[in-house]
């Protein structure tokens, strides 16, 4: 034994630093205890993605979708295929909102106006009062203010708020509400009625500023219908449009005019009176009567097949009118309750709520999840209003405009993090489940109203099953036994069987009296008529903090990163103003600066404007970005704004735009050939045909590398692409594809993968209306068989696969840019700033945006050059899935593909000869972009094909 | 004029010594004037300005420069083509007059020679700054490597990294060759040790023998014969680097010859502007006289005459071939945005050499220099134009559009003239900037010398 001897002071303290120096820096175990699953959750395999059936609301209405999640990530929205509101596709507003979830502006923690951040315990602490005092009175004075709202759990817990607080009352709010064609409804049949226009039946198609392949709740729905009666030349029909603006149904109008809403009211009556309403006969044009007798012709040659839609800028007696029509034409028109409306409870509107608000009638406003400082009417005088009210609270994923101005603001849970239920256009409802836990920490719709109302505290699960409890057995299908089963299946399935909405029987409807058309030579000649409408990227204003939204280019003049005043080139020349420069426009005393973009297909006379640009409060990505519309609407106008006068400045606004609106003239028309229906079922091939010119001659040795193997290929049907843009987003969200920012925009730069690309042929002849002819064309890579990308980069970073894929290898790209100089398409993106790695825009390098990647896809540092990979990394999964089950590789489906809510992109195997590609390159409308470049493309196209009315009729 | 005895030496009696003298000896005395100090402070600027915008572009990334997802080509590719052109002259200059024997080549070969190293230096710059990742611009080498990889032989861009390299080892070969007797003239006038030590061992050993001579003699000529196919290489393969591409504009079959007639003509108008500052600054008048600058204006015009013609040919065959992209690309040079640029290239390329044809402009200096400075920013635009023209408006028409020049664009198109300035500076401190043994030649030859 050593002698037993203390250890010296020095060695002791030396031996305790060893020690520590071994504990700390030995291994670098973390402090908490780290166990591998013990049991793994079920479902959850590391590194395989998982697929949850939920739905996300738009302006209330629920469209179905598949959320994709990594290890607990949600990743990707693609569109539940058995849901009616997305029929498997997308729009840009589902493609983002997976964005929206990760933002890292959303709110974190209730906050009071003046003390800032605060607890959910202060807010109830603050609550406590106004609530009782709410509750003594039987509720009088407090108002509930939402927007839309669909959700059968939140209209049942609405009613147990009339129960508990009968003299309580609930506002809606919907910026971009369809009140013109609720009314019209109502106007027509007596009561409210929602009317589902069946476009796969109805083969004539007449849109008087109706959009229903424009932006909305509808979009995919609609769209799909249209589009998928189209394919059939048989059932092709003919889609005529008279409009102001040119929107996504204008531009795949077979006949369009460009008239002003009064024309096009005038419109309406003499195709009205053309099957015997007897109203006093509008004077119409020349053209304008042509038109008419054109589209007359066509409804009495369709009855039953021939359907009139009119839009929210005609006025309800209009909408009547049309009801009245449609019912002559026994228009293929679906009749439901609306949705959204509690039968006993008719929710009272803004314009109701500002009046008690200045009656002093209100002591405690609730405002849950609408903006009503942005988006009311200016003409209410909301935000002013809203200081007068005692208590007021606002519930919200953002502290927004509203927030900032009422006492209190709670965090909303985002749709991905809640438990709820939502009803689609067509009343069918879906189950809303949640994919992770609020980030942020907000909370739910249903748990913050059960607090707001005084209601026992419960989560959100509990509420929304017990809402379904319930009401289960009466969607039960026949071999649901018991709650739980039907639960989980309506959970998997993402909707639940037999909520559709039930016909609703309706009356023949009264022939309306319509209002005194406005004097038109009254006004003074320098006016406008301003039509404010929904932003196809931004929506109503929601989205304006997405920045794949804002990044997202608008459909005809491709701008992006904010708004401007669309004129049409004559309007413009009249006016002295020109593209890009500063106007002001002033309506009753108010003024907005905006920029000027010349565009074709507008109206003489008429303006437009999107709504949702210049946030005040939107968060780092969209405050102050464009111009706010909201501004110019008065209390009732709508979105019709009569009497705009304009004013040139003297300035100039850089107008972003990704890429240019091309006019077709001489030898560029090869690029977007265009031919009639008639003109395809007389003769040959109308394009090349044969293939993507393979039997050209050339000096290269033939393309054999995939000859034993699969052949991968595209094809895009342009008479099928709307330009609704969901392809361009969904690419972004599938390949990590960054936002570069507006003054990278500015500088030129841009790295979507996919472009949509408008060519427009219109002529424009002096005097007569301007036309738009134009069309879409979705432009990814081309994969060439004989790719001029390949020969030039000096490290063999751009190679091509076995199975005819063009690769881009990150890994081994040096930057010198060879490749894209030499593509004839320019489809190639380049990454001049690390605009993913290191050096993003604004915030969006913050952590929580990063979760958002999809694991399966490189981000690509700075200075590399990407493009369009044909996802990649879905064909290889498929390969591996193939592989581990010994079986032939199946469909493999590319995000801009699955995205395609009228299926206008097709990709598949050229080398299995049943391939729907294979299929398509035969078709006679296929053709090779750029054929006589002899690159051999893999991506081809098949024309636009319209059906214009024969103009020796009349 | 007339009256002088030797057209290429300036002076009645010209002997060895006083060869020697005028400029060996400047280089050895301590101080060297103040003219060169305010000049050298001058020229330091620019050097920060080059290094910063290097800097600059290695830390934040090429989106400094005005490159776009269509023209992602810009100033750093057409500073690199002119900066090879102007290399190009000086290796002309030394081989091709060596091999035909014009004699009045022996005063301007040698700073022509340094001004050929220095460009092709500079112009070596370019292609690395421009690219996305220049750390990794080693890869377009062939190294052996664990990935086996090796560069895409069929890539203009490596045939172009073979011609730079090549042509920026042999020039400095060549220029060191043609230095040896005069750097043994330097240690044999050297007022200092550590000056004997230097010079003595840059002069490997030069005894001026006659088998040194001999030995002398037979390589430089040998180099000379080399260098011809070389300087016609690097500048062909650098208008590969366009013309082996499919864009309008680019794909044409004369773009090599026609480079190199244009690396040609602004190589010798930047070795007119050079050696009129030189003669001017040192004091070389005897040795570079009106003669030299007669012959290179006369080599100017002919170059100006052939671009015109270059010029006129891509027209004819844009329009005869009847391609739509071609013809439409060529339209673009008119009408596009960049027409007014167009139209100056023109002026400076083809109309202003014109004046050339005049005896008396070509041997005024004043003249001279001012049309050598309007080609060879005639030859900047021609490059940059190159670039522009075909890439803003291509194939692809919804993706035209024009370059915006940045301000890092600008640091590096006016930085690398400073620098060029820095360097020929210090060389003129350090180094006869004459070839003194090929000056004593001709003074033999032009019996200025005396026994």
């Amino acid at each position: 034994m050593p002698p037993l001897t203390g250890l010296p002071r020095r060695e002791a303290l030396q031996l305790l630093g060893a020690g520590i120096a071994l504990a700390a820096g030995g291994c670098s175990r973390p402090d908490e205890e780290i166990l591998p699953y013990v049991r793994q959750p079920e479902q959850l395999l590391p590194g395989v993605p998982a697929r949850y059936a939920t739905a996300l609301p738009l302006s209330g209405f629920a469209r179905g979708v598949h959320t994709i999640a990594v290890d607990g990530r949600p990743i990707k929205i693609e569109g539940n295929p058995l849901h009616p509101g997305s029929r498997g596709a997308t729009d840009v507003f589902l493609e983002a909102a997976i964005l929206d979830l990760y933002d890292p502006d959303r709110s974190r923690a209730p906050s009071e106006r003046v003390a800032g951040i605060a607890s959910w315990e202060a807010f109830g602490k603050a609550y406590a009062r106004p609530l009782s005092e709410a509750r003594a009175r039987r509720g009088a004075g407090f108002r509930l203010l939402t927007g839309r709202i669909t959700s059968p759990t939140l209209l049942r817990q609405i009613v147990g708020l009339r129960e508990a607080m009968p003299e309580a009352a609930w506002h809606v709010h919907e910026p971009l509400d369809e009140a013109n064609a609720r009314a019209g409804a109502a106007l027509a049949f007596g009561r409210p009625v929602r009317a589902l226009p069946r476009l796969d039946r109805a083969e004539i198609v007449v849109c008087l500023e109706a959009d229903p392949l424009g932006p909305g709740p509808d979009q995919i729905r609609l769209s799909s219908a249209l589009m998928e009666r189209r394919r059939d030349p048989a059932r092709f029909g003919r889609l005529y449009v008279a409009e102001g603006l040119p929107t996504l149904t204008g531009i795949k109008a077979d006949e369009r005019r460009a008239l002003a809403p009064p024309a096009v009211a005038a419109l309406l009556v003499h195709l009205a009176n053309g099957f015997g309403a007897g109203l006093p006969e509008p004077g119409l044009g020349d053209d304008e009567r042509r038109f008419a007798e054109n589209i007359l012709a066509d409804l009495r040659r369709h009855p039953g097949r021939a359907v009139v839609l009119v839009g929210e800028a005609l006025e309800p007696a209009f909408h009547a009118l049309a009801h009245w029509l449609n019912a002559r034409l026994a228009a293929p028109i679906g009749w439901i309750a609306p949705p959204d409306a509690l039968p006993d409870h008719p929710p009272g509107d803004l314009a109701g709520l500002c009046k008690d608000i200045a009656a002093a009638k209100v002591s405690c406003l609730a405002i849950l999840g609408t903006n009503p400082v942005q988006t009311a009417p200016a003409g209410l005088g909301f935000p002013e209003l809203l200081r007068r009210v005692p208590f007021s609270v606002q519930v919200g994923t953002h502290a927004d405009e509203t927030a900032g101005a009422a006492h209190w603001h709670l965090p909303l849970a985002h749709d991905l993090e809640s438990w709820s239920d939502l009803r689609a256009t067509d009343g069918t409802a879906s189950l809303v489940q949640p994919l992770l836990r609020p980030l942020y920490g907000g909370r739910s719709v249903h748990e913050i109203l059960n607090l707001l109302t005084g209601a026992e505290a419960r989560r959100g699960y509990d509420i929304v099953r017990e809402t379904w409890q319930g009401s289960w057995e009466r969607h039960r299908r026949p071999d649901d036994r018991e709650f739980e089963g039907w639960w989980r299946r309506c959970l998997h399935d993402g909707t639940i069987p037999g909520s559709a909405a039930a016909p609703a029987p309706v009356p023949a409807p009264a022939l309306p009296v319509l209002p005194p058309a406005p004097a038109p030579p009254a006004r003074a000649p320098g006016d406008l008529t301003l039509l404010l409408t929904p932003d196809p990227a931004l929506w109503d204003g929601r989205s304006a903090n997405n920045a794949w939204l804002q990044e997202c280019p608008h459909p005809v003049t491709k701008q992006v990163w904010g708004n401007a005043l669309l004129l049409s080139h004559r309007e413009a020349a009249r006016r002295g103003v020109e593209d890009g420069q500063g106007v002001s426009l002033t309506v009753r005393g108010v003024s907005v600066v905006a920029p000027v973009a010349v565009v074709s297909g507008v109206a003489d006379g008429v303006a437009g404007l999107s709504l949702g640009h210049g946030r005040a409060r939107a968060g780092q990505i969209g405050n102050g970005i464009g111009v706010d519309g909201y501004r110019l609407i008065g209390s009732g106008t709508g979105r019709l704004v009569r009497d705009v006068s304009l004013t040139p400045l003297d300035e100039r606004h850089a107008i972003l735009r990704t890429q240019n609106y091309t006019q077709i003239e001489g030898e560029a028309e090869k690029l977007f050939p265009r031919i009639n229906l008639a003109a395809l079922a007389s003769s040959a091939p109308k394009g090349n045909g044969s293939g993507n010119g393979s039997d050209q001659p050339t000096l290269l040795a033939p393309w054999t590398g995939d000859a034993d193997g699969h052949a991968w290929g595209m094809v895009i049907d342009t008479m099928a692409c709307i330009g609704c843009n969901a392809c361009v987003i969904a690419c972004q969200s599938e390949n990590n594809v960054p936002v570069v920012g507006p003054e990278e925009i500015a500088r030129g730069r841009m790295m979507h993968w996919l472009r949509v690309d408008i060519y427009d042929s219109g002529k424009s002849e002096p005097g007569k209306p301007e036309r738009i002819e134009a069309g879409f064309q979705p432009v990814p890579c081309m994969h060439c068989e004989h790719a001029p990308c390949e020969p030039v980069c000096p490290v063999a970073a751009s190679v091509h696969d076995g199975e005819g894929l063009n690769l881009q290898v990150y890994n081994r790209c040096v930057g010198t840019r060879f490749c894209e100089a030499n593509c004839p398409y320019k489809v190639r993106r380049f990454n001049f700033f690390g605009y993913a790695d290191g050096q993003e825009y604004a915030n969006l390098g913050a952590a929580p945006v990063r979760a958002q990647r999809n694991p399966n896809v490189t981000v690509r540092a700075r200075g590399v050059m990407e493009k369009c990979t044909y996802c990649v990394q879905r064909i290889a999964t498929e390969r591996q899935a193939a592989e581990r089950d010994g079986r032939p590789m199946g469909e493999v489906a590319t995000a801009c593909q699955s995205a395609c809510p009228t299926k206008a992109i097709r990709f598949g195997d050229l080398a299995a000869k049943d391939s729907s590609v294979a299929a398509q390159r035969s078709d006679p409308r296929h053709y090779a972009l750029m054929e006589e470049l002899n690159t051999r493309p893999r991506t081809t196209y098949l024309t636009d094909l319209r059906n214009p009315a024969r103009e020796d009729r009349t | 004029m007339s009256s002088q005895p030797h057209p290429l030496i300036d002076a009645e009696r010209l002997s060895y010594g006083a060869i020697s003298e005028a400029v060996a000896d400047p280089i050895q005395r301590t101080g060297f004037g103040r003219a060169w100090v305010i000049a050298l402070l001058c020229t330091l600027p620019f050097v920060v300005l080059t290094l910063g915008a290097i800097g600059a572009v290695l830390t934040v990334g090429i989106g400094l420069s005005g490159v776009n997802t269509t023209v992602v080509w810009g100033f750093s590719i057409a500073n690199y083509v002119w900066w090879i052109g102007i290399g190009n002259a000086g290796t002309l200059i030394s081989s091709m007059l060596l091999l035909t024997r014009q004699r009045w080549r022996a005063s301007i070969n040698r700073f022509a020679e340094a001004m050929t190293l220095f460009a092709a230096a500079i112009a070596g710059l370019f292609p690395i700054i421009h690219l996305g990742r220049p750390l990794y611009a080693y890869w377009l080498a062939p190294y052996p490597n664990t990935m086996d990889l090796w560069p895409q032989w069929r890539s203009a861009l490596v045939w172009d990294f073979w011609a730079i390299l090549s042509y920026l080892l042999f020039s400095a070969l060549f220029w060191y060759t043609g230095l040896l007797p005069d750097l043994a003239t330097m240690r044999d006038r050297a007022r200092t040790r550590a000056g004997r030590v230097i010079y003595g061992a840059l002069a490997l050993g030069w005894r001026n023998s006659a088998r040194h001579w001999r030995a002398y003699e037979t390589f430089h000529l040998t180099m000379a014969a080399l260098a011809v196919p070389l300087v016609c290489s690097v500048h062909s393969i650098v208008g590969l680097d366009f013309a082996a591409s499919l864009m309008p504009g680019w794909q044409e079959s004369i773009f090599p010859p026609y480079f190199v007639v244009g690396a040609m003509f602004s190589g010798f108008a930047m070795v007119v502007v050079l050696a009129i500052v030189i003669r001017w600054g040192l004091n070389l008048q005897a040795m570079i006289t009106p003669a030299h600058f007669d012959a290179m204006a006369k080599v100017m015009l002919f170059a100006s005459i052939v671009m015109a013609f270059s010029y006129a040919t891509e027209w004819f065959t844009a329009w005869y071939g009847g391609e739509h992209a071609d013809r439409t690309v060529v339209g673009y040079f008119f009408t596009g945005a960049y027409a007014p640029l167009y139209g100056l290239l023109l002026f400076c390329n083809c109309l202003a050499p014109q004046a050339l044809w005049w005896r008396r402009v070509r041997r005024n200096l004043w003249w001279l220099a001012g049309i050598s400075v309007l080609i060879n920013v005639g030859m900047w635009l021609e490059r940059i134009l190159i670039v522009w023209n075909t890439l803003s408006h291509g194939h692809a028409i919804t993706l035209w559009r024009t370059y915006h020049t940045s301000l890092y664009d600008l640091a590096i198109l006016v930085g690398p003239l400073g620098l060029f300035a820095f360097l020929f500076l210090v060389l003129a401190r350090l180094l006869p900037i004459v070839s003194m043994h090929e000056v004593r030649q001709l003074a033999r030859d032009e019996g200025a010398a005396q026994p």
